[in-house]
């Protein structure tokens, strides 16, 4: 069904038919999907946001709570700085992951591709902001929910060696602004790093 | 023919056979470690050791080119997979994770005696708290993810100090798990071969076995048009050999067709043209059997070298044939010019002989090929030539040549003023230029071509290895005490890394920690009831769930009783493989060798080093060290070429008996050599070993030269036939080693260029000085 759906957007798209206004509440159904979803992202070339990420952890009694600053600019820059409790931060520039922490004192370069289940959770977030379906879909079966003001992303990792970590992942978002990132660990913990962007 | 001359043609083909029959037999080597000493330091010895057949010798260097990513990481699994199923070769690594799994294995399962950091103050209650709150910040991080679910198992984090000090090391980057070039157009594999990367033969199947493979995987992976790079000392090895080979062959023959049509125009007979090559085939014969004889196997050097031998043996034949008049017979000609045909021969032998004794093998190697060559070739031509000659043979030299010649030869003193500014020159320049005239560098020995030379650095840079660094290298009795020095060794090294004085290291001791070492670490573990009470007193106000960590009571009380680990454990791995390379037991005890990356201060290094035992350790900068060995071989061979000149000297002299006749024969040598030396400086050419041993054949050919020409020689009779004669010996040899300035091989183009070029000026100026003669003669 969804298949159709992508179709049938992706001839509206190109025949210009679909002009996506961010405050049109009652758009047709049929006129929305993934392609206009990944369409309307990728229009956005910068974006800063707050965060709060709470970590569920087998091993501990309490979730995890840290916090800090998310900033994306387009098409292969993600910076996730966390400031409490602990600050360290994680920058990815295209296939080069570098992770600081001043409290240990330590600085890693990894490669991307060398680590395939950080670099399929890398791109949960890099390839939804960027608005880039075909790195998507390289890494997880995509699935789509809801409409324009209110939708929630479903990825599926494909790969085994990805899918030994990371069982599901889920992104909710309303128009070209994501609001939740929660992602389902196969060894039982959890994540959910909620997002409030920074008006610019 | 009388009995006595068949007798002695019997034997000449008896032995002939006989060096045939040795020759087809004999093995041949073409490895750089035939030319270091055979008698060196220990230190020496564990390096020449190490070049032979260290796990660096059997290491191969595999790219694959020319298709897309995807194919190329196939093809790189496929070729791995193929070859992972041989024996020939106890190690493959494309960077895939699955070859690795055992050593992950043996890390985790062993890491309570792998981890330095493991001391009893490490599970007290204070140290395991200081541990669970390093894990909990470890957890906020966004790569926890990747912690997996080790946290339980080991809460103080040794499986991470185990990898820690292995990580930093460098490795290719991966694209889709394979290794491959940085710009991603060239997947990359490294092979180690069971065969040392001295048995050429052992490596030359390897390398056939992965070439095939690779043939096989191309079409099964629709990857037609791939490319497959090898490299490696094993690789440079077998191609060297073959190169030479082949150069030797092509050039041997080109030069032989040169001086086979010279000869026929002066012979006009290809009878006589047959017999003048006798001598030359007896003579590489016998040499070759000789060296094999002595030495258990003939080195590619001394092939290409002895190929050259032809030089001068085919002068002998060639003086006898062109010195026979047509009034006389080659037996009477030979009477004549027997004695400077001997003294000729002597002084060559004389100059080789010098290197026999040089201790190295590789010139030990020449030294006896050439005296056995030049012997068997100079008794060919005085006891077997002369009855094979046809009856009444002579050579009708060149109607106007001879009286041509002598025009000229009156006229060459003139010339002696410029040969004089010339000499001056040189000499000059030589001593200017000082020690920069040679070539220190080991790889100017290397007789592979530039090429493929080019081609290796690629792939080392491509996998990020070097070749050539600094390492320690760390001696013991046994393989425990070994490990000892190397874990002393290594806290120094931990201590000075701290400050910044190196980047880091790698050590044996690392994956197989000495036995002491080892039940320290046990011994450090609590037993079951303190540990848990520790546990339980570092985890009040934590976070942590209770019972997290009943795992980690077992396993550390598992490790505690558990039987050491020893290098068998290791067997199969690819960590086994590492502490192969950096542990080995050689004649004199046990190495390990400890890489060293990136040093900042060598100064503070070796201040830092300075309270080890020295005669049990040295730091090597393996590049520096091979270049001052290879400077050491230079310096000793030139020793033992001044030496050989000086023998030449003393011998001329007392053959002579007279200083004046002595200087007639060695001085336009004297200047050929320095000449030769300054042209080839003036070209740019930077002079080794092989130059050096090319101006002892200048010296060799060249006496024949100023003997005949010599005024004294009672050879002489005729001085226009021995002006020719002369003459043709000299185009002859011009020819033949001219051609082989064109060969690829740098070692033959060396000696070609070198020879030629000295062999002419030896004549031209044994002509110029030889021209105050006549007038001289007329003095007396």
């Amino acid at each position: 069904m969804r298949g159709r759906n992508d179709v049938l957007a992706a001839l509206f798209l190109a025949l210009g038919v679909s002009s996506v206004s961010p405050a049109g509440p009652a758009e047709p159904a049929a006129q929305w999907g993934i392609e206009t979803l990944m369409q309307q992202l990728s229009e956005v070339s910068h974006a800063q946001a707050r965060f709060v990420e709470r970590k569920y952890l087998k091993v501990l009694k309490a979730p995890l709570e840290l916090s800090g600053t998310l900033t994306y600019t387009r098409p292969g820059r993600l910076e996730k700085r966390t400031l409490k409790p602990k600050p360290e931060t994680l920058t990815v520039m295209d296939d080069e992951l570098t992770l600081e922490n001043p409290g240990r004192n330590e600085r890693r370069v990894l490669k991307l591709h060398d680590y395939p289940a950080l670099w399929g959770f890398v791109e949960s977030i890099r390839a939804t902001l960027g608005g880039d379906i075909k790195v998507l879909e390289r890494f997880y079966r995509v699935e789509l929910e809801g409409g324009p003001a209110k939708w929630r992303l479903y990825l599926a990792p494909r790969e085994p060696s990805m899918n030994e970590v990371i069982s599901l992942i889920r992104i909710d978002g309303r128009q070209s602004h994501i609001d939740t990132i929660e992602v389902q660990e196969t060894r039982g913990d959890r994540s959910v790093m909620k997002i409030v962007e920074d008006v610019p | 023919m009388k009995s006595p001359a068949r007798m002695r043609v019997g034997i000449w083909l008896g032995c002939v056979l006989a060096c045939a029959i040795i020759v087809a037999r004999s093995q041949y080597a073409a490895d750089l470690a035939a030319f270091l000493p055979s008698s060196p330091s220990p230190t020496q010895r564990f390096l020449v050791d190490e070049l032979r057949e260290g796990a660096v010798s059997r290491l191969i260097l595999i790219g694959i080119e020319g298709r897309t990513q995807e194919e190329l990481g196939a093809l790189s699994r496929a070729l791995a997979g193929r070859l992972e199923k041989n024996e020939r070769f106890s190690y493959v690594v494309n960077g895939a994770q699955e070859g690795l799994r055992g050593d992950g294995e043996y890390l985790l399962r062993n890491r309570y005696v792998l981890s330095p950091a493991v001391t009893p103050e490490r599970f007290s209650a204070a140290g395991i708290r200081r541990a669970l709150e390093q894990q909990l910040d470890l957890l906020s991080s966004p790569t926890s993810m990747l912690m997996g679910d080790l946290l339980p198992r080991d809460p103080t984090g040794e499986m991470l100090q185990v990898i820690g000090r292995m990580q930093g090391q460098g490795g290719p980057d991966k694209r889709g798990g394979i290794w491959f070039s940085a710009d991603g157009t060239r997947a990359l594999l490294v092979v180690q071969t069971r065969a040392a990367g001295f048995d050429i033969d052992a490596q030359e199947q390897a390398l056939a076995q992965i070439r095939a493979s690779f043939e096989a995987a191309v079409p099964e992976q629709h990857a037609a048009g791939a490319r497959l790079i090898v490299t490696g000392p094993g690789v440079f090895a077998v191609e060297s050999r073959a190169g030479i080979k082949r150069d030797a062959r092509r050039f041997s023959l080109l030069g032989t067709l040169l001086v086979s049509a010279i000869l026929l125009f002066v012979y006009r007979s290809l009878r006589v043209l047959a017999l003048t090559l006798v001598p030359v085939a007896s003579g590489a014969l016998a040499g070759i059997a000789a060296v094999s004889l002595v030495f258990g196997s003939v080195h590619g050097m001394t092939l290409g070298f002895g190929a050259t031998l032809i030089g001068e043996a085919v002068d002998y034949a060639i003086y006898l044939f062109t010195n026979t008049a047509p009034d006389s017979t080659p037996k009477t000609t030979l009477q004549r010019i027997w004695p400077t045909l001997r003294l000729g021969m002597a002084t060559s032998a004389f100059g080789f002989g010098a290197m026999l004794f040089s201790g190295f093998p590789g010139l030990s190697q020449l030294g006896l090929f050439s005296i056995a060559g030049l012997f068997v070739a100079v008794s060919v031509t005085r006891w077997v030539l002369p009855e094979l000659v046809p009856q009444g043979y002579h050579v009708r030299t060149a109607a106007g040549l001879g009286p041509a010649l002598m025009r000229w030869l009156s006229r060459a003193h003139r010339l002696r003023i410029p040969l004089l500014v010339l000499v001056v020159a040189a000499v000059a320049w030589l001593a200017a230029r000082g020690s920069t005239v040679w070539d220190d560098d080991l790889s100017s020995l290397n007789p592979a071509p530039l090429r493929m030379q080019q081609v290796d650095q690629q792939l080392r840079a491509d996998l990020g290895v070097s070749d050539v660094g600094s390492v320690i290298v760390v001696r013991g009795d046994s393989e425990q005490a070994v490990l000892e020095s190397a874990e002393r060794v290594g806290a120094t090294l931990t201590a000075l890394q701290a400050e910044g004085v190196l980047a880091g290291f790698d050590s044996p001791a690392f994956y197989l920690p000495s036995a002491g070492a080892q039940r320290a670490r046990q011994q450090a573990i609590p037993d079951a009831a303190t540990l848990t009470r520790n546990l339980a007193a570092a985890t009040d106000g934590l976070p942590f769930r209770a019972g997290t960590f009943t795992a980690f009571v077992e396993e550390t009380q598992a490790a505690k009783r558990r039987a050491l680990v020893t290098s068998q454990d290791l067997a199969g791995t690819g960590l086994g493989l590492k502490l192969q390379a950096m542990i080995a037991q050689r004649q004199d005890g046990w190495f390990a060798m400890l890489p060293l990356r990136e040093i900042s201060d060598k100064r503070l290094l070796e201040a830092g080093l300075s309270k080890h035992d020295r005669s049990q350790m040295v730091l090597l900068d393996m590049k520096r060290e091979l270049d001052e060995l290879y400077r050491g071989y230079r310096l000793r061979a030139l020793g033992f070429a001044v030496l050989g000149a000086v023998m030449i000297v003393v011998m001329l002299m007392l053959t002579l008996r007279s200083a004046t006749r002595s200087w007639d024969v060695v001085a336009p040598l004297a200047a050929a050599v320095l000449v030769t030396a300054g042209i080839l400086l003036a070209t740019g050419t930077r002079l080794n070993i092989f130059h050096l041993v090319s101006l002892l054949l200048v010296v060799g050919v060249g006496s024949n030269y100023t003997l005949f020409f010599e005024r004294g020689n009672p050879g002489a009779a005729d001085p226009q036939r021995t002006a020719t004669s002369v003459l043709f010996c000299n185009l002859s040899t011009v020819a033949g080693f001219g051609v082989l300035g064109f060969a690829a091989t740098p070692l033959l183009s060396a000696i070609g260029t070198t020879v030629a070029t000295g062999a002419f000026l030896s004549l031209l100026f044994a002509a110029i000085l030889k021209a105050r003669s006549p007038q001289g003669a007329d003095d007396h």
